[in-house]
């Protein structure tokens, strides 16, 4: 049982994700869902109960969590390492070894197993989650969804009381987040209690016993999933949080008059690594166009995308503009990619200078106006690393504005974005389709996909399988696309 | 059947190595350290590794050799130390790539625990191992973030702009590094690697033969570098 009494904390230098007086009892076997707006407290509270605060974030912590009645402030974090296990939202950084068996054994090894009976929980533990297929592989080489797995297997294998998740589902795809679910349900019925915090809902609709909604660091609601279920669409919408069910999610992007296409791709094979990928595409698109890229993990989506930014070199083919073919230096120059972690593109000390950056004549006044326009005016001279996740998104995209870019792609740009961050993205896309642009976005978001895309690409078995418009007629086949049925 | 050494033994050539570089009489015996370790990562089952660390130890050595004779004045000067240091790390740097691509970290936070070196020691050097492959993904990305904006990530392109080039490197690695480094850390800590329980292996930590011959050979090739240079003299 998880008792919090009274608990405050702030993080020294953030207003953000702080809580105020909480208040909440979690007994034995209950699944509970926190959610709430990015940045209301609800990763602070995961961290309350795995220790995370005060061992490794310090802070100013008033009250008291106890954990099964021992105060959890005066325990060592190995000691709450037993009982509470831990799954983070990044695949990428959530692992310590190479190679799987030993990921997974890890904590094991930690807790002192003795050898023999680790080599068997580790087979177990396989068995029981069903990934017998990933063991024994090299964890570089997983896809972000069969490492995400194995951070859950690595939990599970030490046995914890208490499985305690942040955001798991912000990298996977909607096999992966099938897969995560069904984990989920394996050890509620072994009575384990578990604690997710999410944006994505409609996964857990079934399996949650209790959700408790966040705002501003306190708790502003504690409901039953049938109460939650009352709650209008609208008075959800206002509270920031996203679809509990995708069946109803219908396309509202409005239609625009058609324009001639000026993108054209003839025959476009792709490779990696020698190996082929793609064959054999052929596309057309138009100003203003927005295309979402789909896919499972590996049909080459991210292939496709660079080739299309002229980044991958192994291409057959021919790409059109205004029906001359471009090379890919020139694609290079045309076009520009909104990558999952921004972070990698931003280069400059302020949001102004990121726009001018490498620029050798730049433009002051187209810079100022796309600043104004994509409401980044009043941070220009902030840091690009003190900017939100969404804010950091809208400056990239801004950059590419003033570098006169006309084909942008977006990779996975809804990842842990809440329901209000969805929509501000959203209408960002929509203003850079009416200035003309051609955007692509790789994504697994069916939610988003409804309230942005104009055409849905599905690529699958090395070809275009589907190149659908979103519009009601089409919705059944995209539903089957995302494998919306299978949520329900 | 694949060479699997003990973390340890590893530990013990490295030193070896480090004093062999520095031993080392002439480019002949550098070389023959570089071409030992070189067989030591092919029977690691590494030996494309092993085949590149050598060729490029060759070119360098053949460059070596011309510079020597052909140039004359400044340029030979800073040519020479400049390429003396090369000589003097390649092999430590080619063996510890090895050591760092064939041990694996429970290995050798374990084989740590059985030396009774401090878990403080040891957990900053785990993340620090397993940091290291991250920075080859990193890179990827920020070689594609700075082709879309018009910087390029090759020796050329930092010769034309060096300042941008660096800034356009360091900064986006930098703020990846602190961030990586303390989902790591979190990671590891959650899973309670500050245990201090005497730590368990699923895979067997144990001295074998394997191990001491491996020693044996490198320290027979240190020897034989201290009698050449005693013989010499």
């Amino acid at each position: 049982m998880i008792e919090m009494q009274n608990v405050s904390f702030s993080y020294p230098d953030s207003a953000d994700g702080g809580l105020k007086n909480i208040n909440l009892t979690i007994p034995d076997e209950q699944c509970v869902l926190l959610c709430g707006r990015s940045g209301c407290g609800k990763t602070t509270l995961t961290r309350l109960i795995n220790g995370l605060i005060p061992q490794f974030f310090a802070g100013e912590l008033t009250g008291k969590v106890l954990l099964d009645g021992e105060n959890l402030f005066d325990l060592p974090m190995y000691r709450i390492a037993e009982k509470v296990g831990s799954v983070f939202q990044n695949p990428r950084t959530q692992f310590f070894n190479v190679d799987t068996d030993s990921e997974i054994a890890f904590g094991m090894e930690n807790e002192a197993v003795p050898q023999e009976q680790m080599g068997q929980r580790v087979v177990e533990t396989a068995k029981a989650l069903r990934i017998e297929n990933l063991l024994g592989r090299n964890i570089f080489a997983l896809s972000g969804g069969e490492k995400q797995k194995i951070a859950f297997a690595s939990v599970y294998a030490m046995n914890p009381q208490i499985y305690l998740l942040d955001e798991p589902s912000s990298n996977l795809d909607m096999a992966a987040i099938h897969d995560l679910r069904a984990h989920l349900r394996l050890i509620k019925s072994q009575g384990k209690t578990i604690v997710v915090a999410e944006h994505r809902l409609y996964y857990l609709m079934d399996v949650a016993d209790r959700i408790v909604y966040l705002d501003n660091g306190h708790i502003a609601g504690d409901w039953t999933p049938e109460q939650f279920r009352l709650l209008s669409t609208e008075k959800r919408q206002s509270m920031g949080l996203r679809a509990l069910d995708l069946q109803d999610e219908k396309p509202i992007c409005a239609a625009v008059p058609k324009q001639p296409p000026v993108l054209e791709l003839q025959n476009v094979s792709l490779a990696y690594k020698k190996q082929p990928v793609l064959r054999n595409l052929s596309l057309q698109a138009a100003p203003g166009d927005i295309i979402a890229i789909v896919g499972h993990n590996g049909a080459g989506k991210t292939t496709f995308s660079r080739a299309l930014c002229g980044l991958h070199k192994e291409t057959s083919g021919s790409y059109l503009w205004n029906g001359n073919p471009q090379k890919p230096k020139e694609r290079m120059k045309s076009s520009y990619m909104v990558m999952q972690d921004v972070n990698y593109q931003l280069f400059a000390e302020s949001v102004e200078a990121e726009c001018t950056f490498g620029i050798k004549h730049p433009d002051a006044t187209l810079a100022e106006t796309t600043l104004k326009e994509l409401g980044l005016a009043p941070f220009r001279a902030r840091h690009p690393n003190t900017l939100s996740g969404g804010q950091k998104q809208r400056l990239a995209a801004a950059t590419s504005m003033v570098c006169g870019k006309d084909l942008l792609v977006f990779d996975e740009p809804t990842s842990g974005l809440d329901f209000d961050s969805m929509v501000r993205l959203a209408a960002l896309i929509q203003r850079l389709s009416k200035l003309g642009k051609i955007i692509f976005i790789v994504t697994h978001d069916y939610e988003f996909v409804c309230r942005t895309c104009k055409r849905v690409l599905h690529l699958d078995d090395g070809r275009i399988q589907d190149n659908l418009p979103v519009t009601e007629e089409s919705i059944p086949m995209i539903k089957e696309i995302f494998d919306v049925r299978r949520t329900k | 059947m694949k060479l699997h050494l003990d973390p340890r033994t590893k530990l013990f050539l490295i030193l070896l190595c480090v004093l062999s570089a520095m031993f080392a009489p002439n480019l002949y015996f550098q070389f023959a350290l570089v071409t030992l370790i070189g067989l030591l990562a092919a029977f690691s089952g590494k030996w494309q590794y092993a085949l590149r660390g050598m060729i490029a130890y060759a070119l360098i050595c053949v460059f070596t050799v011309w510079c020597m004779g052909v140039l004359t004045g400044t340029w030979r000067t800073m040519l020479i130390a400049f390429l003396g240091l090369v000589h003097k790390v390649y092999a430590c740097g080619m063996l510890a790539g090895l050591v760092i691509s064939t041990t694996k970290v429970g290995e050798f936070l374990s084989a740590m625990a059985h030396l009774h070196i401090p878990k403080k020691l040891t957990i900053p050097i785990a993340v620090m191992l397993r940091y290291l492959p991250t920075i080859r993904e990193d890179w990827h990305y920020i070689k594609d973030a700075m082709r879309l904006r018009d910087a390029s990530p090759t020796p050329w392109g930092f010769l034309k702009a060096p300042a941008m080039t660096i800034n356009c490197i360091y900064v986006p690695l930098l703020t990846a590094a602190s961030k990586t480094a303390d989902e790591l850390s979190i990671a590891s800590v959650t899973r309670g690697i500050e245990n201090p329980k005497p730590r368990t292996c699923l895979v067997k930590i144990q001295m074998r033969s394997a191990d001491f011959l491996t020693m044996v050979f490198f320290a027979a090739f240190l020897a034989a570098e201290i009698v050449w240079k005693a013989v010499g003299i």
